[in-house]
């Protein structure tokens, strides 16, 4: 950035770099559309889709929890399925190296899918 | 299979358009002056990677636009960030709404079409961004010693498995971690929410229009966006330093003034 853009700054350098680096991979993966990584990009938009399927069931069984209206086999069967959902997206992120700040989608106006 | 058939099809449709022709659009300009005085100005600014800017018209508004070949340039940052220095060197001469990185039409006819189609919208954009700076305040923390504060905060209604679970096992134990997890975050967001109200409140006088977005990052906990009228700049930044001398917990990034990036709502269809 621009320094003089800069008008008021109490972060430490290393912190800043660090997390615009973050930021700035998640925009580079997304302007480098290449044929070497073409199918890179198309695991990363459906592990992203799963992912937000997953958060989304995962809240939904967390307001049944709380709300009390499940029997004790159904509570074990939820955090059963729910713990075998979280390893497997994990061993999928691994297989496609990919982590928690890839899977999301920049919808413009609308902000970060999640 | 399904990924390599995926996989040539965007090949091709990147092949086919590396082959053709481009015009790369900039900014709408408000146009107050003649469309030669307009060229002029656009004849000392330089286009992306040294292409020619000039200027298509239509009634008071005007686009700046350039040639592109997609064969000649690569898309990366180093575009980029030439992109928005074109966008920086015409906003300090004309009020402009920027246009977004990448933004192609076929021809001079579309981009015609598209003033006479927008126009109003163009309009009323550029009067809601006329005579202000953009500001962008960046709010960061540290993420391991803010949210072990508010855990403790959270330890004295803290849950406990028996006030969900009549059995103990390990899949009721991962939902309980589920449930705290989920607390934390309530408990994180509702903080920031409460800074934003903060900001709002010290921020008043000046009106400025703010956008907020939240939890940008476990760091970045808040990414804001002021639009300011150009004579409360010094006001504004003053109330910045205020905001931080009472958030000594926190880091501030103020950054501007910037062209109206973050206020330009029209979509292009």
């Amino acid at each position: 950035m621009n320094e003089n853009k800069i008008l008021l700054n109490s972060v430490a350098m290393n912190e800043f770099e660090d997390e615009i680096e973050k930021i700035e991979n998640t925009a580079t993966s997304r302007i480098n559309a290449t044929p070497d990584n073409a199918s890179h990009g198309l695991a990363k938009l459906v592990l992203t889709l799963i992912e937000l399927i997953r958060k989304l069931v995962e809240k939904q069984a967390i307001r049944r929890v709380e709300g009390g209206s499940l029997s004790d086999d159904e509570t074990e069967r939820l955090g059963e399925t729910l713990m075998k959902l979280e390893m497997k997206m994990e061993e999928l992120k691994k297989t496609f190296n990919l982590t928690d700040e890839d899977l999301n989608l920049d919808l413009g106006p609308l902000g970060d899918l999640m | 299979m399904l990924f390599s058939l995926l996989s040539l099809i965007l090949i091709a449709i990147e092949l086919l358009n590396s082959l053709t022709v481009k015009k790369i659009i900039y900014a709408i300009i408000a146009s107050n002056q003649s469309h030669t005085e307009l060229s002029d100005l656009l004849k000392g600014v330089q286009g992306i990677s040294g292409s020619t800017l000039y200027a298509l018209s239509f009634n008071d508004i005007s686009v700046a636009v350039s040639d592109f070949t997609s064969s000649k340039f690569t898309m990366n940052k180093e575009v980029a960030i030439d992109f928005a220095r074109v966008i920086e060197e015409l906003s300090e001469s004309v009020t402009l709404l920027p246009i977004r990185f990448g933004t192609f039409l076929k021809s001079d006819e579309i981009i015609n079409q598209l003033l006479v189609k927008h126009y109003d919208s163009f309009l009323q954009n550029i009067k809601q961004v006329e005579n202000k700076y953009e500001f962008g305040l960046k709010v960061f923390w540290d993420y391991e010693k803010c949210s072990e504060q508010i855990r403790v905060k959270l330890e004295s209604e803290d849950v406990k498995a028996s006030d969900y679970f009549s059995t103990n096992t390990i899949h009721t134990d991962y939902l309980l971690s589920k449930i705290k997890k989920h607390r934390l975050e309530a408990a994180l967001l509702k903080y920031v929410e409460q800074l934003i109200e903060e900001i709002s409140q010290y921020l008043a006088q000046i009106n400025p229009d703010c956008k907020f977005k939240k939890m940008v990052t476990n760091t970045i906990i808040l990414d804001a966006v002021f639009l300011v009228e150009k004579n409360k700049k010094d006001e504004f930044i003053q109330t910045i330093e205020v905001i931080k001398q009472q958030n000594a917990d926190l880091n501030l990034l103020l950054t501007g003034p910037w062209p109206p990036y973050s206020f330009v709502d029209i979509v292009i269809d």
